[in-house]
């Protein structure tokens, strides 16, 4: 195993960690809301490991990063990038505990966007919008970032992109990675940039803007307000925030796609966008019509909620506008499997994403007719270009470990005796997708911290596992990942 | 530029990693499920499932916008067609292996009609490169520059040498009858080393002088290495190497055998190389080449579809006394084991081809930035000589070498000033329109300035 390599691009991410800390510590510097040295201290910690992680080490020329290795790079920079990105939260004293303070680090960077914090009156903005700026590093991908300013880290870098990209196989942009992380990054800026703009332009402080506009970009959801959303009471906040959210949920090929030439071909044309788009329509008119005699038959508000809870939820963001709870049943079952499906491969959102739910379809719609015509060669598209069988059931097998994980996640949540069933399952659900509320006692209206120690590490590791998409965590639990060769 | 290579075989392969080692934007078409998921893990390319003579493919890869489209694919039919296409589509230069000879003979109009812009025939670059090392018999490999007005050739170090346990510098001094001519590369223990004034040269080095063509004649001629002059050479295998390697060599007045064990080849083969002694039999059976008179021959040269059979029976030639054996092996990796098995000369169409194509590639580059006007691969590709030219106003002109700081690991091996060749010295200077040619262990240099400057 390449451990200098490994040890270098780890050295990599935490200086990208430091150089994004800058802002928030210029932002506690203007404020001045005593968080000013919290978050200098943990940027010094993060610049200095960082620096001599990747200064010190010397690698000898012409080493390429395995594939084992880039799995066991993306999985321990995602675990090390939640170690210090904690630091601001527990040394400013908001979150005394540090698994706390790591668990609202890993929601961040996981674009999870379940907290603990349950005291939002005092929490210094500084620390506040290093918070908000955990979202906007993960959603695109903290290596993705490091491979677009240092393309030349490591040779076979494709390997990193790939373990840390959603999705089922990874589609290069242009022939270099470093060129793709680029254009994927300046897509997301500019989109970023873009909803920045209209939530100013809506009546929003910059600050406010500036918070929700990242919390939206990586899908996270973390607000500066206790109350999320609904704190603006604002329709145009709320529809912009909403349409930004599917924004993001796409696969950002597609916007590429876009701009070079294909326009609005390239949304149409492909597969998995109109199921994710068939799939959001569907289910916002299925709970504004269930949800009809739960608001008096009052057509357009019922409409209101769902439209952003169902883009919120699909989109794994987790931003909310009201307390949910209240819904009929059939609308939460409704929200439960929309948790499951998520959105774009390709995009910041999590799930186990649409065109994997799109080929498990197929699938078993071709194991159906199989049974009639086991003799008939039957090849799956998407896109009307055949998948390889390699491909099919490496979905097929994703699906299955994610249900189990989901389940064996709320079967440890269970053992924190205080909540019932449905706030285990769907805590663990909510987790595992990267959505951040759940139902139950870790409804909209509560969250995480009224869990135990036990249930918060179960809590952090689940959303880990679902960013990464599974694979490069369960490589750090095998034996030959910590093998010499 | 942007490069698409069709066709991910060794070649193409190989090809794709030396141009994106070169920063080069490629995109890799193969047909193959298999050697496109091991090209998207291990190459920074992009790589498409795909045939490359299918015009959806060649968009989808963005052939209206490549520089430059390579197709090597094992079909010479399909990389005609493939370059014909990319060509009506949009491709500036396009660059085809072609193999079959039948298709050769009518080059020309290939080239203008289907709009190849370079047929690659890699057994005839193979066969002209061995012919080239029968005329040097005492040389593992020869290259040549500037126009061939310089060469540079590789040898083994022999006990014997006078050069040996003397610092280069002092070399002038201790043997002043040696020809001067400069140490360019030495490759020992597998490490290409650029030697610097105070390196010594040890027994078994293999070592790279340049020199023009008198010098390096007469330098081989006081090492008393040109005794050998080939006259006799074994051929094993009837393929399409040894039919344009017997049609080069048989003018230049050598008898050729030639064994082949397929007897309408071999009928074939006799019809069309009257000169030629073709033996129908197996070139491994010990006792039938040992009767064609294998010991007494000057060159065996092995070249059947099998690498392990061509290693094995060039091994039994050297062992027999053959002075010059030449081996082909089709795998470019392991070379470095093969050299300690103490075959001196191994051949690789692959190889030849590979370093044909980017040559091409290099010299096309021209025209879009850098300023390379040749490039060569020396060493098994370990060392690479570039040969630029000095442009007006560059800040090395006319100082002497000994006040200017060369890069490390670099050499300045031969100025070339209006057809004179120079081999410089501390005291030589570059002067404006020189052709001056640098060796080097790294690739990637783009520009003199980045090599010498002050």
């Amino acid at each position: 195993m390449n451990r200098k390599l490994i040890i270098r691009i780890l050295g990599a991410i935490l200086c990208i960690e430091a150089a994004a800390m800058l802002p928030s510590l210029f932002i506690s510097l203007y404020y001045r809301d005593g968080d000013t040295l919290a978050i200098g201290v943990s940027l010094i910690a993060s610049a200095v490991s960082g620096s001599a992680m990747f200064f010190l080490v010397r690698t000898e020329k012409n080493v390429h990063l395995r594939l084992k290795e880039g799995f066991i790079v993306v999985a321990l920079g995602w675990i090390l990038l939640s170690l210090f990105g904690a630091l601001p939260f527990f040394i400013s004293g908001i979150l005394p505990h540090f698994e706390d303070a790591f668990f609202e680090a890993v929601s961040g960077f996981t674009t999870t966007g379940a907290s603990v914090v349950t005291d939002f009156d005092h929490f210094p903005r500084g620390v506040m919008f290093w918070r908000a700026s955990t979202h906007w590093v993960g959603g695109m991908g903290v290596l993705v970032l490091t491979l677009a300013l240092l393309p030349k880290l490591t040779g076979r870098s494709a390997h990193l992109v790939k373990a840390e990209s959603p999705g089922p196989s990874l589609s290069k942009l242009v022939p270099k990675t470093g060129a793709t992380a680029k254009i994927l990054y300046t897509i997301y800026g500019a989109l970023t940039a873009a909803e920045f703009v209209t939530l100013i332009l809506l009546g929003l402080s910059p600050y406010d803007a500036a918070v929700h506009s990242m919390a939206t970009a990586g899908t996270g959801g973390f607000s500066n307000y206790g109350a999320s959303i609904a704190a603006f009471n604002s329709v145009p906040v709320e529809m912009t925030i909403a349409f930004f959210m599917f924004l993001f949920g796409v696969n950002f090929a597609l916007y590429y796609k876009f701009i070079i030439g294909d326009h609005f071909k390239a949304f149409y044309k492909d597969e998995e966008f109109r199921w994710y788009f068939f799939i959001a329509l569907s289910a916002i008119v299925a709970v504004s019509l269930i949800n009809l005699s739960h608001y008096h038959g009052d057509y357009l508000t019922s409409l209101r909620y769902s439209i952003f809870t169902i883009f919120s939820t699909m989109s794994t963001t987790g931003f909310v506008t009201l307390d949910y709870s209240a819904w009929p049943a059939a609308s939460h079952m409704i929200i439960i499997l929309i948790m499951f499906v998520g959105s774009c491969a390709g995009s910041t959102a999590g799930g186990i994403k649409v065109i994997r739910i799109n080929m498990i379809a197929k699938l078993s719609r071709r194991n159906i007719r199989a049974t009639g015509q086991p003799k008939k060669m039957e090849v799956i598209r998407i896109d009307g270009k055949a998948v390889e069988e390699s491909i099919l059931s490496q979905v097929a097998q994703f699906a299955l470990m994610y249900i189990a994980l989901w389940l064996i996640g709320s079967l440890i949540m269970s053992f924190d005796g205080k909540y019932d069933l449905l706030t285990h399952l769907s805590a663990s659900l909510t987790c595992i997708s990267n959505v951040g509320p759940g139902l139950g006692a870790v409804g909209p209206a509560y969250n995480f911290a009224g869990y135990g120690l036990v249930a918060k590490l179960t809590g952090s590791v689940l959303m880990l596992f679902g960013r990464l998409e599974l694979l490069p965590m369960f490589i750090l639990f095998t034996r030959s990942a910590w093998k010499k060769y | 530029m942007r490069i698409i290579v069709i066709g991910a075989g060794k070649v193409g392969y190989s090809l794709a990693e030396h141009l994106i080692a070169e920063e080069h934007d490629v995109i890799v078409i193969d047909k193959d499920d298999e050697v496109i998921s091991r090209c998207s893990g291990s190459l920074d390319a992009l790589c498409l499932k795909g045939n490359g003579a299918n015009a959806k493919i060649l968009l989808e890869a963005g052939v209206d916008k490549a520089n430059i489209v390579i197709s090597s694919t094992e079909n010479d039919e399909t990389n005609m067609l493939s370059c014909l296409i990319s060509k009506r589509l949009g491709a500036q230069y396009t660059i085809a292996r072609i193999r079959d000879p039948e298709f050769n003979e009518s080059q020309m109009l290939l080239q203008n009609e289907l709009g190849i812009d370079v047929a690659i025939n890699p057994e005839r670059a193979t066969a002209l490169e061995i012919s080239r090392l029968l005329r040097y018999p005492f040389a593992g490999s020869i290259e040549s520059f500037a126009k061939g007005q310089v060469e540079m050739v590789e040898f083994k170090a022999g006990p014997q040498d006078p050069f040996i346990g003397i610092p280069i510098k002092n070399l002038a001094g201790e043997v002043p009858s040696m020809p001067k001519v400069l140490y360019a590369v030495i490759e020992r223990n597998n490490k290409v080393l650029i030697p610097t004034g105070d390196f010594v040269i040890q027994e078994g080095d293999r070592v790279f002088v340049s020199a023009d063509m008198l010098k390096i004649t007469e330098y081989f001629r006081f090492l008393g290495r040109n005794r050998q002059k080939i006259r006799s050479v074994m051929i094993l295998g009837g393929g399409r190497i040894s039919y344009y390697l017997s049609r080069m060599i048989v003018p230049m007045g050598i008898h050729v055998t030639l064994f082949e064990l397929n007897p309408e080849k071999a009928r074939t083969l006799s019809e069309l190389l009257p000169k030629v002694d073709v033996i129908l039999g197996d070139g491994t059976d010990e006792d039938l080449i040992e009767e064609q008179g294998l010991s007494q021959m000057d060159a065996f040269i092995s070249l059947s579809n099998r690498d392990e059979e061509n290693l094995i029976s060039g091994m039994h030639a050297s062992r027999c006394g053959v002075p010059k054996v030449v081996v082909k092996n089709s795998r470019m990796t392991h070379l470095d084991i093969l050299n300690d098995l103490g075959l001196d000369t191994i051949i690789s169409p692959q190889f030849i081809t590979c370093s044909t194509i980017l040559r091409y590639v290099r010299a096309r580059e021209n025209s879009n930035g850098t300023k390379i006007e040749r490039l060569y691969r020396l060493v098994d590709g370990k060392a690479e000589a570039m040969e630029f030219i000095a442009m007006k106003g560059d800040a090395y002109i006319g100082i002497p070498l000994k006040d200017l700081v060369i890069r490390n690991g670099m050499l300045v091996a031969v100025i070339v000033r209006q057809g004179k060749v120079i081999v410089p010295f501390g005291n030589d200077h570059i002067e404006t329109g020189d052709h001056v040619v640098i060796i080097s262990c790294e690739s990637g240099i783009s520009d003199l300035n980045e090599v010498i400057y002050r």
